[in-house]
């Protein structure tokens, strides 16, 4: 039998591999389409261009693009159409070729979680998958008793935590070079800031600093800035909140990238525009361009941009307008909206800035000059949203942030005709885990399945914190059936989990609905679809996943 | 009982969708696959391989893969050895066509690397049931 796990890795490296080839692949398609020659016909020309495109649409999906073999398949089947008629494409079909190749652009970042036609097969990330980041923890305390506690506390959330209680037995460890995440007392007998001063040995000479975290009973300025020289990623007062310590250890051992920042540009130059995209793009950044600003809102809704770039001169609706009617809208208040004009004007810009802008930048912008101001909005933007849309228990999604995932997910999957399956959680009897063991250990469950959802399904599937004990999970390119069987494994592992409140030890279940977008039109349908099932998993008797029934047929249901 | 299959050749020209495919077939399937990147390769070195099965790429530079099978079928060896086309433009008049020149069938590409080895071996024990 082969190892999964294993042709997983190889499958994942043969798909960087195509990956990374696939913007020169582009480049080359790009350049075979500029050189054919506008006043006649160039069949060898027009084959090479053909053939390349062909190979996109046959390759694409097979290493994780599906959308580029879509968009590849558009393109080729129109390319097919003028080479039987042989004619030079005219100016519509030769823009209609740049669209298409423009598209080709954007979608060559889309990759995707897992291929369509099997979504099962990698819809679970192996849950030891911590395993290939760095999951290990020093904990370096005097204080043997807390430095236990940390450690079980750590263990809990699968970290593999060793504890040193001297500065000495840890230098000795720290010389076989391990691979770890240090969590550093500053105080030691030896010397007041002794953490620091030992962190500050181990640093030197390292090109890449060792993670460290400090723990310190004394927050003092003195002794955070010493902290930072020793390379501290971060600084926590005792007593230790297990729940921010977890959150930047997760940020420390995560392997995954951080995904791009989203671009949307809005301005009637396709020069423009274009030049934007690939300078953006080169930075990283997965950007949109829209060249009639009243296709703008569309846009905004599908693509979802961390930032809107706008021109100020449109025709129909100059870029002022639409930087009010952007505002308008709920969800787009705090969305960074940054000008692109010739105008040098201040009171111009001043009176843009007034209806809603952010910022202004003014053509001819140099690339350096783009990039660097774009990300340093997103990235504030980005942090700022974070505080709004995180729920501070958990730091999974909250309530109003995983609903308008959902919006967006279920439109892209109407769009593009993907599966997505959408699941509610609700742990059982919730209320007596409350009132027996106390409230500290009910936020301890919820806690714990929030960190389970979140390490056994992938990146690219959302989990939210929908009220109470109840969460809401977002599975993309899965199908209901498939879904089913992920929640009920994880239900069966969280039953199996062991809770501690007071040196007793108790289990916990959890119901769960689970309901498949392709029966249900909308969001709002799909949503009260799976609280229905939820419902009857409660009322068959709870612990048990339940899908929901299809809406024209009662009592039927996929599984 | 049919013969388990084993010996595939497998004619394409991207060196992406070699690696991958050998992956799934070889790591996954378990078969023993010779690779050739063009109709020519394939006519020169399927007669030492001798393979049970034959997967051809429709679209090729140079010979294309229904050519390329045509060429194999004159040799004498090759008369009825089962092949399978693979293309990204599969419209259900075309497989007929592909059937007509002596395809067995013809997988869909792109293809799923993960079920690639259980397509060829359910098609495989189709035309010997």
């Amino acid at each position: 039998m082969v190892d999964p796990a294993g042709l997983q890795a190889k499958l994942k490296a043969l798909s960087d591999a195509y990956a990374a080839q696939l913007p020169e692949k582009l480049r080359q398609i790009e350049q075979a389409w500029e050189q054919l020659p506008r006043d006649g016909w160039d069949e060898e020309g027009f084959q090479t261009m053909h053939r390349m495109v062909h190979s996109l649409t046959g390759s694409g999906k097979t290493f994780g693009f599906a959308l580029l073999s879509d968009v590849a398949r558009n393109l080729e089947e129109y390319l097919k159409q003028l080479a039987q008629s042989k004619a030079v494409p005219g100016e519509e079909q030769r823009r209609h070729i740049q669209v298409l190749l423009g598209e080709l652009h954007q979608v060559v970042t889309h990759r995707d979680a897992a291929s369509g036609d099997q979504p099962g097969l990698i819809a679970v990330a192996r849950p030891d998958r911590k395993a290939s980041g760095c999951s290990r923890i020093f904990v370096v305390e005097d204080d043997s008793e807390q430095a236990e506690e940390l450690k079980a506390q750590l263990s809990y959330f699968g970290y593999d935590v060793s504890v040193f209680n001297t500065l000495a037995d840890f230098r000795l460890a720290m010389q076989a070079n391990p691979n770890v995440v240090v969590l550093m007392d500053v105080n030691f007998p030896e010397a007041s800031q002794g953490g620091i001063e030992m962190m500050k040995e181990i640093q030197q000479g390292r090109d890449i600093p060792v993670p460290v975290v400090f723990l310190t009973a004394y927050d003092v300025f003195s002794a955070r800035l010493e902290a930072v020289r020793a390379g501290g990623i971060a600084y926590l007062s005792k007593p230790i909140n297990i729940g921010s310590l977890i959150d930047k250890l997760d940020v420390l051992t995560s392997t995954q990238p951080a995904a791009p920042y989203r671009v949307l540009v809005v301005d009637d130059s396709e020069l423009l525009t274009t030049y934007c995209a690939t300078v953006l793009e080169q930075a990283g950044m997965m950007v949109k361009a829209v060249n009639n600003p009243l296709n703008a809102m569309e846009s905004l809704l599908e693509f979802a941009p961390d930032l809107i770039m706008i021109d100020m001169y449109m025709p129909g609706c100059n870029g002022m307008e639409l930087a009010k009617v952007i505002r308008q809208l709920d969800a787009f208040v705090s969305i960074p909206i940054v000008f692109l004009s010739a105008e040098s004007d201040l009171d111009k810009q001043h009176l843009a800035m007034g209806l809603g802008a952010d910022d202004f930048l003014t053509k001819p912008i140099q690339p350096q000059h783009l990039v660097s101001s774009i990300s340093s909005r997103v990235r504030r933007s980005l942090k700022l949203r974070s505080f709004m849309v995180r729920d501070s228990l958990t730091g999974l999604l909250n309530h109003t942030a995983i609903k308008d995932r959902l919006d967006h997910e279920v439109a892209q999957t109407k769009r593009h005709g993907t599966p997505l399956a959408f699941a509610m959680v609700d742990i059982d009897h919730f209320k007596q885990v409350n009132d027996t063991y106390g409230h500290s250990a009910g936020d301890r469950v919820i806690k714990s399945l929030a960190r389970l959802l979140k390490q056994r399904l992938r990146e690219t599937d959302m989990v939210g914190r929908y009220g109470g004990e109840e969460f809401a999970v977002i599975l993309s390119n899965t199908d209901g059936r498939t879904a089913v069987r992920v929640l009920d494994d994880i239900r069966k592992d969280f039953s199996r989990l062991h809770h501690l409140a007071d040196s007793k030890e108790f289990s916990v279940t959890f119901s769960c609905g689970v309901a498949d977008v392709s029966c249900f039109g909308d969001a709002t349908k799909l949503c009260d679809a799976a609280d229905k099932a939820l419902y009857r998993a409660k009322h068959t008797g709870r612990n048990r996943v339940m899908p929901a029934g299809t809406p024209t047929v009662s009592g039927a249901d996929f599984s | 009982m049919a013969d388990k299959l084993t010996r595939i050749l497998y004619v394409e020209d991207e060196p992406d969708i070699q690696t991958v495919a050998r992956l799934a077939l070889e790591t996954l399937g378990g078969f023993t696959v010779e690779i050739c990147s063009s109709g020519s390769e394939a006519l020169d070195r399927a007669p030492a391989f001798d393979p049970q099965l034959i997967l051809l790429d429709v679209m090729m530079p140079g010979m294309d893969g229904p050519t390329t099978l045509g060429k194999l079928r004159e040799l004498p060896q090759f008369a009825f050895t089962p092949a399978i086309f693979m293309t990204a433009k599969v419209q259900p008049g075309e497989v007929a066509g592909y059937k007509e020149i002596g395809a067995v069938d013809v997988i869909p590409k792109p293809f799923d690397p993960m079920t690639l080895s259980s397509q060829v071996q359910a098609i495989w024990e189709r035309c010997h049931g």
